[in-house]
């Protein structure tokens, strides 16, 4: 099963994997290691999963305003998600997403973190706000 | 977003990577605050200059910009950074933190920035005027502007302001407009002795006023009818810490704020709250973090010590001699260090055993975790206390500049 959903774009471009859902607000400053991509933020709902190579799905940052650098950082270091969907950028995100060149698409017509589940494929079209969310998380049953 | 066709060339790639990088993070807060256009800035000023916050992600991407093309297209200054590059041996300053701070400047020097490291950029030339918009980040500096001067400008991060430097435009929102000026909090300050009242006070209040306000703009009234530039700059530059205040109304100071009705735009306040001595003791009760006495280093400066607060602490240190396990470090700017060296005070102040520094900040930027054996600071102003604890992982006393040099010259936090 497939399904589209309309967003915004923050930062253009283009990207696609598997979904990583979190339901809570991520710090990159101290709450991921730019090193590995794992999170590691005891408190969060991720901690221990590694992000790089997923489409980054959240509600949206928080943290210190030196963030951005973290996520330049992991991106360098090749363990940046291939995309991010926020439910409301905010404004550490959006520059991070911009220093590092990854797509980032908010604003959804739908809650991106109801509607996708960990385990979708998903491909992101930031350019044109679009996402392509193919069913594969084994989760149909809560979906419907 | 509406771009106009220069805007559109710098997105487009026109004038180079770095250009239309600046640009799409420029559009991004555009879209993420959902502004209609971009207004052009006549200044900028750079936060995050040290070193021990941006670190060596933040050099990364300078020279990537640089090797895009980054040139400011308007004023830019930038804050004080982690180490006083000459200095660094006596004050127990690593060596490496000095070299990478030293890559780092050398990035916003290739890319035009006036090398004047001080969060007073605007007593160092850069001065935006009434109705001017501006992109600093600092926000003390960001909040003097915008309450001083009337020039208009919010809070930015090291990124977003360098992105406007380079573009010379930033997206208009939250304060570059006219209605998101006014005030929202009344607070009416009772109570107070205000002749009695030291910087320590000043910032204390200042700082519990932010806290207060929260994200609403506070217009106070109860104030004397004039107030010094010194006593304005300890009152406001620790709003932003309380609270995220970019702007504060002084009745009869402000520009923007010749009444009270005119600070709140003819309309009511939301709230309205009084404030007086509990304020203080509040004030400097939340930000100690620390029943210790025993003091390893005393900073004054943030923000940088001015001309009158730089001779003030030279006259009380003349013939005084600062206890030989601690350090007593006056940060301030180049021009203020110049004039301060022709009057005699920094020789004074050497003689007594401080260090007046340059191109050092005391508290977000500071490198205080780097230098041997300091595990308590006493500083005099609320900014300072507020960061120190969270940037540096030390502990921090907060008092007046009397008890701070009081502490230099015992090693001991008498209260």
């Amino acid at each position: 099963m497939k399904f589209m959903i309309k967003g915004r774009k923050v930062m253009g471009g283009a990207g696609e994997g598997e979904a990583l859902v979190s339901k809570e607000p991520l710090s990159f400053l101290g709450g991921v290691d730019p090193d590995t991509g794992i999170v590691v933020d005891k408190q969060h709902d991720l901690y221990g999963k590694r992000i790089t190579g997923k489409v980054l799905v959240f509600p949206r940052g928080k943290g210190s305003t030196a963030g951005p650098y973290t996520i330049f950082a992991m991106s360098k270091r090749g363990n940046a998600p291939v995309a991010m969907i926020n439910l409301h950028s905010e404004a550490i995100i959006a520059i991070g997403a911009v220093m590092a060149g990854i797509p980032l698409v908010h604003c959804l017509e739908e809650n991106p973190l109801e509607r996708i589940k960990t385990g979708d494929y998903v491909r992101v079209n930031a350019d044109e706000g679009t996402l392509e969310v193919e069913v594969c998380s084994g989760e149909k049953g809560e979906r419907e | 977003m509406f771009l106009n066709d220069e805007e559109k060339k710098m997105l487009d790639g026109e004038y180079g990577r770095a250009t239309q990088q600046a640009m799409s993070m420029l559009m991004a807060l555009g879209e993420i605050y959902d502004v209609p256009r971009m207004v052009p800035i006549s200044s900028a000023h750079l936060g995050g200059r040290s070193y021990t916050i941006g670190g060596a992600e933040a050099i990364e991407w300078l020279q990537d910009l640089l090797s895009g093309g980054a040139y400011c297209r308007v004023f830019t200054t930038y804050n004080p950074g982690s180490a006083d590059l000459i200095q660094y041996e006596k004050m127990g300053i690593p060596e490496d933190l000095v070299e990478n701070q030293k890559k780092m400047d050398e990035c916003y020097r290739k890319m035009g920035v006036y090398p004047i490291g001080t969060c007073l950029a605007y007593m160092s030339g850069n001065v935006p005027l009434f109705g001017e918009h501006f992109s600093w980040g600092g926000s003390a500096g960001a909040t003097f502007v915008n309450s001083v001067f009337g020039a208009r400008g919010n809070r930015e991060g090291s990124p977003s302001a360098l992105a406007a430097s380079l573009t010379g435009v930033t997206p208009e929102y939250g304060l570059h407009i006219t209605e998101n000026r006014y005030g929202k909090l009344l607070v009416r300050i009772s109570g107070l002795k205000f002749e009695e009242l030291s910087e320590g006070d000043w910032s204390a209040l200042g700082y519990f006023i932010g806290r207060q306000a929260g994200d609403r703009t506070p217009v106070v009234v109860g104030l004397p009818e004039r107030l010094d530039q010194e006593t304005i700059r300890a009152f406001i530059a620790p709003m932003p810490t309380g609270g995220s205040v970019g702007m504060c109304h002084l009745v009869g100071i402000t520009p923007e704020a010749a009444t009270k009705e005119a600070a709140f735009g003819g309309l009511q306040p939301e709230e309205e709250t009084l404030v007086g001595p509990k304020g203080i003791q509040r004030g400097y009760e939340l930000l100690n973090t620390t029943w210790n006495d025993h003091i390893d280093l005393v900073a004054l400066g943030c923000p940088h010590v001015t001309m009158a607060k730089l001779r003030k602490i030279a006259e009380y240190m003349e013939g005084k001699k600062v206890h030989p396990a601690v350090r007593l470090w006056v940060a301030t700017s180049a021009q203020i260090k110049l004039i301060a060296e022709r009057m005699g005070l920094v020789e004074s102040l050497e003689k007594s055993g401080a260090v007046v520094a340059t191109e050092l900040c005391v508290a977000p930027g500071a490198p205080f975790h780097h230098v041997p054996g300091v595990k308590t600071v006493a500083t005099d102003t609320a900014r300072g206390a507020f960061f120190i604890p969270g940037a540096c992982k030390v502990d921090v006393r907060f008092g007046d500049t009397q008890k701070c040099l009081e502490a230099a010259l015992t090693g001991r936090w008498k209260d």
